[in-house]
C-alpha cells in the first residue's frame, strides 16, 4: 500500500500506518500541510495558505531561502536597499540612542512613584484568605473540641507530620489524648484541613512563628488549641469568605 | 418574623474579649447559637450555605423542623466537599467518613459530628432508609472523580440521586414514605433542582474549570469546554446548550406538576412543605428566562427578592 504523495496524515490517526510502512513519507510531514510542499523552492506565501496554520517549523526551514532577484526592463538587476541608509547606522539609531532615551524614562518614571518596599516587621504584605501557615485546632462556640480523633489528618498527611492517639471519654464521645504536628517535617499542602470532616485543624494565616530551638516546633495539642482560640475570628471569617452553597 | 429578625441581628458574627476563667479561651463568639446542640449547629449550616431551604424550613412543623435541617445539612455538607478539596482522593477520603458514619448512625453509635447526631436524633424519631444517605454519598462521591456528565440522561441520573433522595428522605420523615404518586413527583421535583442548581453555579464551576452542562448538549451546540472556561458567556453556543438544561429541568417540573392534576394542581396539604423546593426552582427558571438564558449573566447572582412571598403564597395556594 502506498498513499499518495500529496496525502496529509492526521497525527495519532495513521500513526501506525505510518510506521508499518517503513516510512514511505517524512515524519515531519505530519504538522504541515500538503500545500507547502508542492512548491518547496518558492517563497512561502504565508498569508495564502489555506488551512491558515503556520507552524514555526516552516518559518524556520524557509529563513535561508536566497532573496529573490529582480530585474528591470533591460535585464539589469535593481537592487531595493541601494541608496538607503547602511545596517550599522539603522543600529545606531535604533539600538543606541532610542534605548538610551527609554531607559532614562524608565528611570525617570519610576523616580515619582511610591517605593515597592516595605519595612517588613512594621508593614505587612497582604495575604490569601487561603493562605496556609501555621497550624490550629477549632472549638466550637460552646468551647468544645472539634476534633473527633477519626485520624484522617494523620491519614492523608504526605509528610506524616501528624501523630493522633485517642480514647474514647465516659460521655461516648471519641477525643485524642495526644495530636503532635511536627512543624519542621510539614510542607503545608493544607490537605489536613481539606480532609477534616468537623473543619477541626486549619492552617492560620500566621506565618511569622519561628522559635529559636527546634524543640519548639514539635506542637502538641495545647499548643495547637491555643492557636485556635487566638485566631478563631479570623478563621471563621477565612472559611466565609470561601464558600458557596450548591 | 420577629424571632428571625432577632436571630439575623445575633447571628452577625460579633466578636467580644470575655475574660472567663478558662485562660484558653480569650475570644469566643457570642452568639445565642453558641452551643454544641446539633440541631443548632445544623441550622445554621443550612442558613448559611441554603438559605432557600431555610426559608422553607418554616413550613415544616416545628416538632419535624430539627429532621428537616438534619437532613438538609447532611446534604448541604456533601454538596460543600468538592469546594474544600483540591484532589479527589481528598473528597473520596471523607466521603469514606460519611459512609461510614451512615453505617454507625442505623448501629446507635455515630461520629460526634453535628450533623451525624443530628441525623441521629432524626432516624430514631422517623423511619428514614439509609439506602437513601448512602445514594447520597455515592452520588457525591462519583461526582467529585468525575470532571463531566458524559450525556443527558447521566447529569438526569445524578441529579435524582443527589436532590430526589433527599425529597425521599423528606417524605420519610413527614410519614409520607408510602404512596408512589409522591414519591414519583418528588423524583421529578428533585432532578429539576439539581438542574437548576447546576446552571445557578455556572460560574463558580467554569471558573474551577469543571463544566457541569452535559457532553452530548455541548457537542450538538458547537460548545467548547476550554472557551467555556476563559471566555464565560462569550464563548459559542453556551446559551444554546443553557437553553437546552433549563427546557429539560423545566420539563421535570411540568411532568412533577402533572401528577397532581387529578387534585387541580394541588399538592396534598401533608406533602406541601416537601414539594416547596420547586417554588425556588420555578423561580430560577424565570430569572434565567428573563436574562435570555445567559448562564454567566450578573443578574442571575443576586437573590430573588420576591422568593419568600412565593414560598409563602405557594404554601397556601398548594402550588408549586
Amino acid at each position: 500500500m502506498s498513499l499518495p504523495r500529496g496525502f496529509l496524515v492526521p497525527v495519532g490517526v495513521f500513526r501506525s500506518v505510518a510506521s508499518t510502512h517503513a516510512r514511505a513519507f517524512p515524519l515531519s510531514r505530519r504538522l504541515q500541510s500538503s500545500h507547502s510542499h508542492a512548491r518547496p523552492h518558492s517563497t512561502p506565501n504565508y498569508l495564502e495558505s489555506a488551512d491558515g496554520l503556520i507552524s514555526d517549523l516552516s518559518v524556520r526551514k524557509h529563513r535561508h531561502a536566497p532573496t529573490p532577484h529582480k530585474f528591470d526592463a533591460q535585464g539589469n538587476e535593481v537592487d531595493a536597499y541601494k541608496g538607503g541608509p547602511s545596517a550599522i547606522d539603522k543600529a545606531v539609531h535604533l539600538f543606541f540612542f532610542t534605548e538610551i532615551i527609554r531607559g532614562m524614562w524608565i528611570v525617570l518614571e519610576q523616580f515619582f512613584r511610591p517605593p515597592y518596599t516595605i519595612m517588613y516587621p512594621f508593614e505587612k504584605g497582604p495575604l490569601s484568605p487561603r493562605f496556609r501557615g501555621e497550624h490550629a485546632l477549632r472549638r466550637y462556640p460552646s468551647g468544645e473540641e472539634r476534633c473527633i480523633a477519626c485520624k484522617l489528618c494523620e491519614a492523608i498527611c504526605p509528610a506524616q507530620a501528624i501523630t493522633i492517639e485517642s480514647e474514647t471519654r465516659i460521655d461516648g464521645s471519641r477525643k485524642t489524648t495526644k495530636y503532635d504536628i511536627d512543624m519542621t517535617k510539614c510542607i503545608y499542602c493544607g490537605f489536613c484541613q481539606e480532609a477534616c470532616p468537623v473543619d477541626a485543624i486549619v492552617e492560620t494565616q500566621n506565618q511569622e512563628f519561628s522559635t529559636e530551638t527546634r524543640e519548639e516546633l514539635l506542637y502538641n495539642k495545647e499548643k495547637l488549641l491555643a492557636n485556635g482560640d487566638r485566631a478563631e475570628a479570623e478563621i471563621a471569617a477565612n472559611l466565609y469568605s470561601d464558600h458557596v452553597y450548591r | 418574623m420577629l424571632s428571625l429578625r432577632a436571630a439575623r441581628r445575633y447571628s452577625s458574627a460579633r466578636v467580644s474579649f470575655t475574660a472567663s476563667a478558662n485562660s484558653l479561651r480569650r475570644y469566643t463568639t457570642a452568639t445565642p447559637e453558641a452551643s454544641t446542640d446539633p440541631a443548632t449547629y445544623c441550622r445554621g449550616l443550612v442558613r448559611k450555605h441554603d438559605y432557600e431551604s431555610f426559608l422553607i424550613s418554616k413550613f415544616w412543623p416545628p416538632e419535624l423542623q430539627d429532621g428537616y435541617f438534619a437532613i438538609k445539612a447532611f446534604s448541604t455538607e456533601l454538596a460543600m466537599v468538592q469546594d474544600n478539596v483540591s484532589v479527589a482522593t481528598i473528597g473520596s477520603v471523607r466521603m469514606q467518613f460519611w459512609r461510614d458514619a451512615v453505617r454507625d448512625i442505623y448501629a446507635d453509635k455515630p461520629p460526634r459530628h453535628p450533623v451525624a447526631l443530628a441525623l441521629h436524633a432524626a432516624t430514631q424519631a422517623a423511619n428514614l432508609p439509609a439506602y437513601h444517605l448512602n445514594r447520597i454519598v455515592d452520588a457525591r462521591d462519583a461526582e467529585l472523580q468525575a470532571d463531566s456528565y458524559p450525556s443527558s440522561d447521566a447529569l438526569v441520573a445524578h441529579a435524582e440521586s443527589v436532590s430526589a433522595s433527599v425529597l425521599y428522605l423528606l417524605l420519610a420523615l413527614r410519614g409520607l414514605g408510602g404512596p408512589a404518586d409522591l414519591a414519583h413527583a418528588a423524583s421529578h421535583v428533585g432532578t429539576a433542582a439539581t438542574l437548576a442548581t447546576l446552571l445557578r453555579a455556572l460560574p463558580h464551576h467554569a471558573l474551577h474549570r469543571r463544566l457541569p452542562i452535559p457532553l452530548d448538549v455541548c457537542a450538538r451546540h458547537g460548545v467548547q469546554q476550554e472557551e467555556v472556561f476563559r471566555r464565560g458567556g462569550a464563548a459559542v453556543g453556551v446559551v444554546d446548550a443553557v437553553y437546552e438544561v433549563a427546557v429539560l429541568a423545566n420539563d421535570h417540573l411540568l411532568t412533577a406538576r402533572e401528577v397532581f392534576k387529578g387534585s387541580g394542581g394541588k399538592v396534598p396539604a401533608a406533602a406541601m412543605p416537601v414539594f416547596l423546593v420547586g417554588v425556588p426552582v420555578a423561580s430560577f427558571l424565570g430569572q434565567l428566562e428573563r436574562v435570555n438564558f445567559d448562564g454567566f449573566s450578573r443578574q442571575l447572582a443576586v437573590r430573588d427578592w420576591r422568593l419568600s412571598w412565593r414560598i409563602w403564597s405557594g404554601y397556601y395556594r398548594r402550588l408549586f
